[in-house]
């Protein structure tokens, strides 16, 4: 429900009601509201940093820089196990080492499951875009017929509007349906949400647009390839598809996925602080024989260079 | 870097397993159900199992 069609969207709010006693159950916050729920919260900052559109596309960025990252992780991995064996962890020699072992061990053994979840990332953060793209095309086509019209004063039934929908899209469920002027459907129609009844097709959400005054089908929006790429990246990145275990999996490549990164940055900086050693190291050594020419007379304290030599690591 | 050469086997053959076990688990989970959930859960918790394996217990050197 929201005030009126033309208010602000982020106020609607959803209720629901006992169908034999018309009492209200349960009036949920508004959209507005929720944003600001914990998980509201948590969806925001990983999905648009609060600001939007060009939040979703700097994340989006980020995700292609994640993939980039993993592509060429990959292409490293070749030269770096031609002579260890799959799963070699060197605990022993030093912790550089041992992390570097773990970083492409666990690395690789995940590669497939982070390209699949950065891609889609990707892929999920164009929704706007793709919608965008969606409506300014495709759906103004439809709805082209309307456009100079004012929204109808007596509606049709919801019924007959559900009956319509139902006959022109007969293997499809009926999941819900938008009153005209709700934020999901446009002040001249009904629009009836609708899904397939195979596995695959009950991913794809295609609706269907009833005439709001005649209760007749004015069309069934088929989404473009592109928003069936997005239907199918959503649950490919969020994971929630297959059951709590397929969750519980979620979480643990999660789990081991942020270990990749952490030991990533790790070396990074291990690998800068043994480059810094070794660089300070060659000065002292290239000053040192000067020194030692100065000194000659103290005798031993030049051999020292050797005992800090190995230090690297 | 020549294909099915031994060495190409070695270094990639568990990673290339391991995707493509990855994929399918993704994969059946999305288009079946049922046994297919099944398929899903156990080919996503292989390459799980190999990198904590492999990290908890390490192969000592012959």
């Amino acid at each position: 429900m929201s005030p009126s069609h033309t208010g602000d969207p982020k106020l609607t709010h959803y209720m629901r009601f006992d169908a034999h006693t018309g009492e209200m159950l349960y009036d949920a916050p508004t959209a507005r509201e929720e944003q600001f729920t914990f998980m509201g919260m948590m969806l925001a900052l990983h999905v648009d940093l609060f600001t939007g559109l060009p939040g979703q596309l700097f994340l989006g960025f980020t995700g292609l820089l994640f993939v980039i990252a993993i592509v060429s992780g990959g292409v490293l991995y070749g030269p770096f196990m031609k002579k260890l064996d799959f799963g070699t962890v060197r605990k022993e020699r030093s912790r550089r080492l041992k992390w570097l072992d773990l970083h492409n061990l666990l690395g690789i053994v995940l590669l497939g499951w982070m390209m699949v979840v950065g891609i889609t990332g990707v892929i999920n953060e164009l929704s706007r875009p793709l919608f965008g793209l969606w409506q300014a095309t495709d759906l103004v086509e439809l709805t082209s017929g309307y456009h100079d019209t004012d929204p109808p004063q007596r509606l049709a039934s919801a019924d007959a509007a559900l009956r319509a929908a139902a006959q022109a899209v007969p293997n499809h469920r009926i999941i819900s349906f938008s009153h005209p002027g709700n934020m999901f459907a446009t002040p001249h129609h009904y629009m009836v949400w609708t899904r397939g009844d195979t596995p695959f097709t009950s991913h794809l959400i295609i609706p269907v647009l009833v005439d709001a005054a005649t209760a007749e089908v004015t069309a069934v929006a088929r989404p473009p390839w592109y928003l069936t790429m997005l239907a199918l990246s959503q649950p490919l990145h969020f994971g929630d598809y297959g059951g709590l275990p397929l969750k519980i999996l979620w979480v643990l490549l999660d789990l081991l996925t942020i270990v990749v990164l952490a030991s990533g940055l790790y070396l990074w900086f291990a690998r800068r602080k043994a480059t810094d050693a070794r660089v300070a190291q060659l000065t002292q050594r290239h000053q040192q024989p000067q020194a030692a020419l100065a000194k000659t007379t103290h005798g031993h304290e030049g051999s020292s260079p050797g005992a800090i030599a190995g230090g690297g690591s | 870097m020549k294909p099915r050469s031994p060495s190409f086997k070695k270094v990639w053959g568990a990673p290339v397993a391991l995707a493509v076990l990855t994929c399918f688990g993704l994969l059946s989970a999305l288009l079946g159900t049922g046994a297919w959930h099944w398929a899903s859960w156990l080919s996503l918790a292989i390459p799980l199992a190999t990198g904590l394996g492999y990290w908890l217990w390490p192969r000592k050197k012959a």
